[in-house]
C-alpha cells in the first residue's frame, strides 16, 4: 500500500537529492581513502595495512555522512529554506480545524515536581491558544517506587485542582510494567486510543508550547497521508557545565543538520520517541512490536522502539516527516558525562538489537539506513579503538624494520602532482575539516547577523564558545570512545554494566564516582601513552589529542559536572543559547514554578525513605485519593492472610524491614490501605511502632499552615 | 474507676467534659489523637477543632463507661470515624454506600472542593452545612481516566529476511548450548591473540 502521494515532492526530484547526498559521502570517503592508501602503500600493502584501510573507510564514511548532511543544510539555509518541508504545507494565516488529540507523558520514577510542573506549563500554554477542548493529557506512570507513585498521585490531584484539570488531565498507573515505555504507550492505545485521532508523545522532561502542539495537529489534519511528524527538541534548562555545553552545541549546530536531513529524507524521516505527533489508527494497526529471536541483550523485546515504529509506518505507506523548523519543542539533557554514558548504555543495547531488522522484508531503504546508522553510532567506537590499536602495532612493526624502509611520505601526491606537504598532515587537515567545518559554518550563519549573534550572547562570546566547545568535545571524544566500546563488547557478551552509586554534592560533582568510573580510562591512556612514546615519539605526538582526553578524564568529568562552572560560564556569556538570553514564556514559567516547588520543606530524615507509604496510610486525603484510584479486587483466602500479616507487621514494626515489593503489594491492595489507615488512627500509641508514633507527631508539625492542601 | 481530671489540661470548650471512667493519661492521649486526626484533615481552626474534639470525646466516654476495658484512644478514633461517616452521608446525600466507600468518597470530595479551607466551620458541624458547600462537595469528582474505548493492538511478526532468520536460529541454538557459546568465545579470543602475534612478527 502506498499512501504517500507524489504531490509533495516529485520522485525524480527526491531521487536527485538523495543521489547528491550519497555521491557526496562517496566522493569524500574515496578521497580520504586515497590519501590513506597512498600513505600506507610504501612497500606494498601488508595484512595489517589492509585491515587499517578497511577500518578507515568504515570510520571515514561515518563522519562524511555528517559532513555532507551539514553541507546540504548550509545549501538549504543559504537559499532561504526548503520549499519541500512539512511545515510549509499550511499557508500563513490558514486556519485548519483540529481533531481530538491525546498528549501522553510516560514516566518512570522521575522527579515528580519536574514532571507535573512541566505538564502544568504545557497545559497552560495550550489553554492560551483557546484550543484546549481538542486536547486531553495523560500521565502514564510505570514508577515502581512507593514514594514516586504516591507523590505522582498527590501532584496529579493538586495540579488538576489548581488548573481545573479534572476530566482533562488523567493519571494512569500500570500494575505491571510490561515492555517498558513501548508497552506503556501500547497500554494507553488499547484502552483509550480509539477516542483520539492523534497522540503527541512526550518524555518526562519534554516541554512543548501550545502553539507547537496546535501546529502539529493542523499539519496532520492537512496532510492526511502523514503518520508521524517528529519535531527537533532543543536542549534546555541545563545548569552544569557539561549540560550547558551540550545545550549550546545542540542549539547552534543542529539547524544545519536538520535542514540537511530534511533535504534528502523528506517523507522517509525518522521517529525519535518523543516530542512527536502520531496518527493513532495506523500506529495501532502496524506498530505493535513483536519480540526478536533469542533473548536479551540481542533478542527479546525491542528496546529502542522508535526507529522500528517509523520503519513500520513507512512500510505501511504512511509518511514520516521531520519538522525541524517548528519552534517550541524542548527537552533536557543529562547533566554530567557519566549520566550521559548511562543513557548511552541503554541506547547502545537498543540500537544493537536493530541488527536483526536491517534486512527485514518490506522496510524502505532509508529506514534500513537509519537502523544501520543507529548501530554504527555505537559500533564505530570499538572500530575506532581497534583502528588506533592496530595503528600502534603497525608503527611498532615499522620501527622494528630497517630504517630505510620506513619514511613517512614527505609530500602529498595526487594524480602525479606533488605538493610539498607531508601526506599524513594533508590527511589530518582534511579530516579536521570534515569534523569541524560544520561547526564553523553554523558559527558563520549565526554571526553574519548581529541580532542572531546577540541571541547567543554576542559575536565574541559566541566565537569563544565555539572554540572552547571544539576543544572540549575533542577531549571528550576518546572518553566516549572507550565508554561506547565497552558498552558494545558487554552487550555482545550479554553482560550488564555496573555503575557506582551516586553521592553527589551540592555542586553536582562526585569524586568517588568519577574516579571509579574513569579510573580505567586514565590508566589505559597512561599505559598507551608511555608505550607509544617508547615505540615512537613522533607517533606519540600524533596520538596525544586522544591520550590527553583519557589521561585527564577524571578531573575533566568533575569539572564538567560542576554547576558552579556552568553558572560561571553563563556569567562570562559563554555557551549562551537563545532560550537563556530570551527565554520563552513556557521555560520561564517552568523555572519559576520549580523554584517554588523546591522551597517546600522536606520530611525529616527518619521518615524520608518511606514518606510515600507514610502519606498513603496516615493522611486521610491522600489515603482516600490513593484508594479511590485502585481497582477493587476480591482477594483469595491465602492472599487475605498474607496481607493481614503484612499490615500487622507494618504497624507494629514500621516499614524499615519491608522490601519495596512488599510495600508495593500493600499499596496496590485497596482493602489493606483502608484497614491500615483506620488501624493507625485507632490503635493506642503503645501498640504502634516508634516510626509511626514519630510520623503522627511530625506530620502535623509539617502541616501547621497547609495553604496548598497536598503539596508538602 | 473515676479519676479527677485536671481541667487546665484541656481547652475551655471542654471544661464540662468529665469522663467517669478511664485514667487522665488515657483521655489525654485520646484527646491528642483526635486533635491530630482533625489536623490531618486540615482543620486548623482551634475553636472549631475544640468543639469537635469535645463532641467526639463525649461520645467515646459514654462508650467507655459500657466497655471500660477498651482504650479511650481507640474509642475516640472510632467515634471520630462514625461522626465523619454520618456527616459525609448527610452532606453527600448517600445512604447506599458501604462505610468504607463513603469515607473515601467523602474525603476525596472534601479535598477537591477545598472544603476545609473555604468553609472552615462547616466540617462535621451538626447544624445544617451551607448549601454552596454541599453543592461543591456533591459536584466534586475525580476521574483518573476517561471511559475506555478498547482497541486491539496485537504484535505482528516482522519478516526479518533470510540473513537475520539464519542468524536468529543460530543464536537460539547457541543459547540452548552454552558450551558451544563458550567454545566460540575461546576461538574468537585465540584468533585475536594469533592476529596480534602475527602482526607483530
Amino acid at each position: 500500500m502506498r499512501i504517500v502521494s507524489n504531490e509533495f515532492i516529485e520522485p525524480r526530484r527526491l531521487a536527485r537529492r538523495r543521489r547528491t547526498f550519497f555521491t557526496g559521502v562517496f566522493v569524500l570517503t574515496s578521497l580520504a581513502t586515497w590519501f590513506m592508501a597512498d600513505l600506507l602503500w610504501i612497500n606494498g600493502m601488508t595484512g595489517v595495512e589492509w585491515a587499517l584501510l578497511i577500518l578507515f573507510v568504515v570510520l571515514y564514511s561515518q563522519i562524511a555522512i555528517g559532513f555532507v548532511t551539514a553541507l546540504l543544510g548550509f545549501y538549504v539555509i543559504n537559499r532561504g529554506g526548503d520549499s519541500r518541508q512539512i511545515s510549509s504545507s499550511i499557508a500563513p494565516g490558514e486556519d485548519v480545524p483540529l481533531a481530538s488529540t491525546a498528549i501522553i507523558m510516560p514516566v518512570y520514577n522521575e522527579d515528580v515536581s519536574r514532571v507535573f510542573e512541566g505538564l502544568r506549563v504545557i497545559f497552560r500554554s495550550v489553554q492560551e491558544t483557546k484550543k484546549l477542548e481538542h486536547f486531553d493529557f495523560f500521565i502514564l506512570s510505570d514508577s515502581n517506587q512507593p514514594n514516586q507513585w504516591i507523590q505522582e498521585e498527590v501532584a496529579w490531584v493538586e495540579l488538576c485542582k489548581q488548573v481545573g484539570g479534572f476530566g482533562k488531565i488523567f493519571y494512569r498507573k500500570r500494575r505491571q510494567q510490561i515492555n517498558k515505555k513501548a508497552g506503556n504507550v501500547a497500554d494507553f492505545l488499547r484502552r483509550w486510543g480509539k477516542n483520539y485521532r492523534y497522540m503527541v508523545v512526550l518524555d518526562a522532561d519534554s516541554i512543548m508550547s501550545g502553539a507547537a502542539l496546535v501546529q502539529l495537529v493542523q499539519l496532520m489534519e492537512k496532510n492526511t497521508n502523514v503518520g508521524i511528524i517528529q519535531t527537533a527538541p532543543r536542549l534546555v534548562n541545563a545548569d552544569s557545565l557539561y549540560g550547558r555545553l551540550q545545550q549550546f552545541a545542540n542549539r547552534l549546530y543542529s539547524p544545519l543538520f536538520l535542514a540537511g536531513l530534511n533535504y534528502w529524507q523528506q517523507y522517509d524521516s525518522n521517529y525519535w520517541g518523543h516530542n512527536a505527533i502520531i496518527r493513532i489508527q495506523p500506529f495501532i494497526e502496524h506498530c505493535a512490536l513483536p519480540d526478536l529471536p533469542g533473548t536479551e541483550p540481542f533478542g527479546g523485546r525491542i528496546l529502542s522502539h522508535d526507529f522500528v515504529e517509523a520503519a513500520l509506518m513507512r512500510k505501511a505507506g504512511w509518511a514520516v516527516w521531520l519538522a525541524g523548523d517548528i519552534e517550541g519543542s524542548y527537552e533536557e539533557g543529562p547533566p554530567t558525562l557519566i549520566d550521559s554514558a548511562k543513557r548511552d548504555r541503554r541506547w547502545c543495547q537498543g540500537n544493537m538489537q536493530h541488527s536483526w531488522l536491517v534486512f527485514a522484508k518490506g522496510f524502505r531503504p532509508v529506514n534500513r539506513f537509519h537502523l544501520l546508522m543507529g548501530i554504527m553510532a555505537y559500533c564505530s567506537s570499538p572500530i575506532w579503538l581497534l583502528f588506533l590499536i592496530i595503528s600502534t602495532i603497525h608503527v611498532f612493526d615499522l620501527e622494528l624494520k630497517p630504517a630505510a624502509a620506513y619514511r613517512p611520505e614527505a609530500f602529498t601526491q595526487l594524480f602525479n602532482y606533488k605538493i610539498e606537504i607531508p601526506e599524513a598532515f594533508t590527511l589530518f587537515i582534511f579530516t579536521m575539516l570534515v569534523l569541524f567545518l560544520p561547526k564553523f559554518i553554523s558559527l558563520f550563519l549565526a554571526m553574519r547577523r548581529k541580532e542572531e549573534a546577540r541571541r547567543f550572547g554576542g559575536r565574541w562570546p559566541l566565537f569563544t564558545s565555539v572554540i572552547l566547545e571544539c576543544v572540549i568535545s575533542a577531549l571528550l571524544a576518546p572518553i566516549n570512545m572507550l565508554f561506547h566500546a565497552k558498552f558494545v563488547v558487554f552487550t555482545v557478551l550479554g553482560q550488564g554494566v555496573s555503575w557506582v552509586t551516586q553521592r553527589r554534592g551540592a555542586e553536582g560533582d562526585d569524586w568517588r564516582e568519577a574516579i571509579l568510573t574513569h579510573g580505567g580510562q586514565t590508566l589505559f591512556g597512561m599505559v598507551w601513552g608511555v608505550s607509544s612514546y617508547i615505540i615512537s615519539p613522533i607517533f606519540f605526538w600524533w596520538l596525544s589529542p586522544v591520550l590527553l582526553g583519557l589521561v585527564i578524564s577524571i578531573p575533566l568529568s568533575i569539572a564538567l559536572s560542576k554547576v558552579r562552572f556552568g553558572q560561571s560560564a553563563k556569567t562570562l556569556m559563554l555557551f549562551l543559547v537563545p532560550e537563556e538570553t530570551q527565554p520563552p514564556y513556557e521555560l520561564r514559567r517552568l523555572r519559576q514554578n520549580l523554584a517554588e516547588c523546591y522551597k517546600h520543606m522536606r520530611p525529616i530524615e527518619a521518615l524520608r525513605a518511606d514518606y510515600g507509604l507514610l502519606q498513603a496510610v496516615l493522611d486521610p486525603y491522600i489515603n482516600a485519593v490513593h484508594v479511590s484510584m485502585l481497582r477493587q479486587r476480591k482477594p483469595s483466602e491465602e492472599s487475605r492472610d498474607y496481607f493481614m500479616q503484612l499490615r500487622t507487621r507494618l504497624l507494629r514494626e514500621g516499614p524499615s524491614g519491608f522490601t519495596t515489593k512488599e510495600k508495593m503489594a500493600l499499596l496496590l491492595d485497596a482493602e489493606s490501605m483502608i484497614w491500615l489507615h483506620r488501624e493507625l488512627w485507632c490503635l493506642p500509641s503503645h501498640a504502634l511502632a516508634e516510626w509511626w508514633r514519630l510520623a503522627v507527631r511530625q506530620y502535623n508539625v509539617l502541616t501547621a499552615a497547609p495553604i496548598t492542601a497536598l503539596y508538602r | 474507676m473515676e479519676l479527677p481530671l485536671d481541667s487546665d489540661a484541656i481547652d475551655a470548650p471542654l471544661s464540662n467534659f468529665r469522663p467517669r471512667t478511664g485514667s487522665m493519661e488515657a483521655w489525654n492521649a485520646a484527646y491528642v489523637r483526635v486533635e491530630d486526626y482533625l489536623r490531618a484533615h486540615r482543620i486548623h481552626n482551634r475553636l472549631h477543632q475544640s468543639r469537635l474534639i469535645q463532641k467526639i470525646l463525649e461520645r467515646a466516654a459514654r462508650r467507655h463507661e459500657q466497655h471500660p476495658a477498651l482504650d479511650p484512644t481507640t474509642l475516640a478514633a472510632e467515634e471520630a470515624e462514625a461522626v465523619m461517616d454520618q456527616w459525609f452521608s448527610d452532606v453527600l446525600g448517600r445512604t447506599d454506600e458501604t462505610k468504607d466507600r463513603l469515607a473515601i468518597e467523602g474525603r476525596v470530595a472534601l479535598l477537591i472542593s477545598d472544603g476545609a479551607r473555604k468553609w472552615p466551620y462547616a466540617f462535621l458541624a451538626t447544624d445544617n452545612a451551607p448549601e454552596d458547600f454541599k453543592r461543591a462537595m456533591r459536584a466534586s469528582s475525580m476521574e483518573a481516566g476517561p471511559d475506555m474505548a478498547v482497541s486491539s493492538m496485537v504484535p505482528r511478526p516482522i519478516d526479518l529476511g533470510a540473513i537475520s532468520e539464519a542468524a536468529g536460529e543460530t543464536l537460539e541454538r547457541f543459547e540452548k548450548w552454552p558450551i558451544l557459546r563458550t567454545l566460540l568465545l575461546w576461538i574468537f579470543f585465540m584468533s585475536a591473540l594469533a592476529l596480534v602475534f602475527y602482526a607483530t612478527r
